[in-house]
C-alpha cells in the first residue's frame, strides 16, 4: 500500500509535467483533429444560420469555443487503461519487455518525424505530408459515424492516449522498472495505475489551460498547434540522436563548435584521471564534460542525491551501459580503455540530459 | 451497381473522410463510399438507376466539400 502511495505522489509531483513534455505532441495531434472537426461544424452552423437569416428566421448564436475537456479526458482515460495493462504485463513478464536504448532512440526519432510531418501537413506545405495523418480503419469510422452521430470523434484521443504506452517519459520508465520488480501482475498493474492517476491532474490542467488559451485565438490556433508540434517533433528527433550519442544532436554540435577551454569551464577542468565522478541531479549531469586518461580502464562513479528526474536512467550507448540509478547513492560504472581523442557521449534514457567523456593522454 | 472515383477537395484532416462517407446515409442508392484524405478522392459504389453523379456531387457539397468526376 505504501508503495502505491509513493507511486501516486511521484506521479503528482514530477510525472505529470514530465509526461506532458514527452507525450504532449500526441495529445496535440488528437486535439488538432478534434478542433478541425469542430471548426467544420461551426462553419456548417454559420452557413445554416446565414441561410436562415436570409429567409427571415432569427439568427442563432454560433458556438465559438471548441470543447476540449472531453478529448483530453478520453486521452487520459485511455492512457490510464493502457498503462495499467502494461503494468500487468510488466509484473508478469519481468524485464523481457524493457526497451533498450537503441530501440527507444529509434522510437523517439520516428515519433519526432511523425510530429514534424504532421506540422508540415497543417501548414499545407505539400500533399505528401497528408500521409503523416493517422486515419482510423474504415470499419471503425463507419461504426463511430453510425453509433455516435451527435458526438465528436472520440477515437483519435482514445487511440493516441493508448499509444502513449510506447513513449513513456523518464519518470514513467523508472516506475515501469519498479513494476517489473514487483514480480506480481496485480501489484504491477496497481502500481502503474496509481502512478498514471497521479500524473493525470497536472497533465489535464496544463493541457487544458494551454489549449483554451490557444482556442481564443481561433484561426491562429491551428498554426499555434502546428508550431508546437514542429518544436516537439524536432526535440524528439534531437533526443533520439542524443540517446544514440550521435554527433548530429544539437548539444553535441554546439559542444563541438564552442568547445570551452579549461578556463571557461572550471567544473570540467579537473586533470584527466582513471577515476571519475559524475553528479546526476534533477537538472541533469554535472560536469557536462569529463576528462579521462586514454589507454587504461576507467571507473566512473555516478552520484545521486534526492534525484527524481530521468537523469536517473543513465545510458552510455557506445559501450551498452544502461543503469537505473537509486534516488540517493553511488553507482560505479566500468569503462574499458579507449584511445586518445575518443569522445564518449552519455545521456538519460530519453536523451534529454547529456554529457561526454573526453579521453586524453 | 457500378464503382466510380471522384476527386474530393476540401478535406484537411483524417476525420474528413468519415464526414464525406456520410453521403451513404444521405442517398439511398449508394451502397458504399470509401474516401481517402491522403489521396484526396472517394470511391463510390452505387446503383446508377437510382442515383446520378450530379446527386452524389451535390450531396458531398452539402457536407462542405467539393467533388469532381475523376
Amino acid at each position: 500500500m505504501n508503495q502505491l502511495l509513493v507511486a501516486f505522489i511521484t506521479g503528482v509531483t514530477t510525472g505529470g509535467l514530465s509526461c506532458l513534455a514527452v507525450q504532449g505532441g500526441l495529445l496535440a495531434s488528437s486535439l488538432e483533429n478534434q478542433l478541425e472537426q469542430q471548426l467544420d461544424q461551426q462553419i456548417e452552423q454559420e452557413i445554416a444560420a446565414r441561410r436562415a437569416h436570409r429567409s427571415g428566421k432569427k439568427r442563432e448564436r454560433i458556438l465559438a469555443r471548441p470543447r476540449l475537456a472531453m478529448p483530453i479526458l478520453l486521452f487520459l482515460v485511455a492512457k490510464l487503461a493502457a498503462y495499467t495493462l502494461l503494468g500487468l504485463l510488466l509484473g508478469a513478464l519481468g524485464s523481457v519487455l524493457q526497451l533498450n536504448a537503441t530501440t527507444r532512440a529509434i522510437l523517439l526519432i520516428a515519433i519526432g518525424i511523425f510530429m514534424v510531418g504532421n506540422a508540415l501537413r497543417m501548414f499545407n506545405v505539400h500533399p505528401i505530408f497528408r500521409y503523416f495523418s493517422i486515419e482510423p480503419p474504415k470499419f471503425i469510422t463507419r461504426y463511430i459515424r453510425r453509433k455516435a452521430k451527435n458526438g465528436g470523434n472520440s477515437f483519435a484521443p482514445l487511440f493516441l492516449g493508448a499509444l502513449t504506452v510506447f513513449i513513456p517519459c523518464g519518470v514513467t520508465q523508472a516506475m515501469m522498472a519498479v513494476a517489473v520488480g514487483t514480480g506480481s501482475p496485480l501489484l504491477g498493474a496497481a502500481l502503474m495505475f496509481a502512478f498514471i492517476l497521479g500524473t493525470s491532474p497536472v497533465f489535464f490542467v496544463v493541457a487544458y489551460l494551454t489549449m483554451q488559451l490557444g482556442a481564443r485565438l481561433e484561426k491562429w490556433f491551428m498554426r499555434f498547434v502546428a508550431i508546437v508540434l514542429l518544436i516537439l517533433g524536432l526535440v524528439s528527433v534531437n533526443n533520439g540522436l542524443s540517446l544514440v550519442g550521435s554527433p548530429l544532436s544539437v548539444q553535441n554540435l554546439t559542444s563541438a563548435l564552442f568547445q570551452p577551454g579549461p578556463a571557461s569551464n572550471p567544473v570540467a577542468s579537473a586533470p584527466p584521471s582513471n577515476t571519475l565522478s559524475l553528479s546526476a541531479s534533477n537538472s541533469g549531469y554535472s560536469p557536462r564534460r569529463l576528462y579521462a586518461l586514454a589507454g587504461q580502464p576507467i571507473l566512473l562513479n555516478i552520484v545521486t542525491e534526492n534525484t527524481y528526474s530521468c537523469a536517473r536512467d543513465f545510458v552510455i550507448q557506445a559501450i551498452g551501459v544502461e543503469k537505473l540509478l537509486p534516488q540517493t547513492g553511488t553507482v560505479p560504472v566500468n569503462i574499458p580503455a579507449q584511445v586518445a581523442g575518443t569522445i564518449m557521449r552519455f545521456s538519460c534514457s530519453m536523451g534529454m540530459y547529456t554529457g561526454e567523456i573526453v579521453f586524453t593522454q | 451497381m457500378i464503382k466510380k472515383t471522384f476527386r474530393v477537395e476540401g478535406m484537411h484532416c483524417s476525420n474528413c473522410p468519415m464526414e464525406v462517407e456520410g453521403i451513404e446515409d444521405d442517398l439511398p442508392g449508394i451502397k458504399q463510399v470509401s474516401a481517402s484524405y491522403q489521396k484526396g478522392q472517394m470511391v463510390v459504389e452505387f446503383d446508377e438507376s437510382r442515383v446520378t453523379d450530379a446527386q452524389i456531387i451535390a450531396a458531398v457539397e452539402k457536407r462542405g466539400y467539393q467533388a469532381f468526376p475523376a
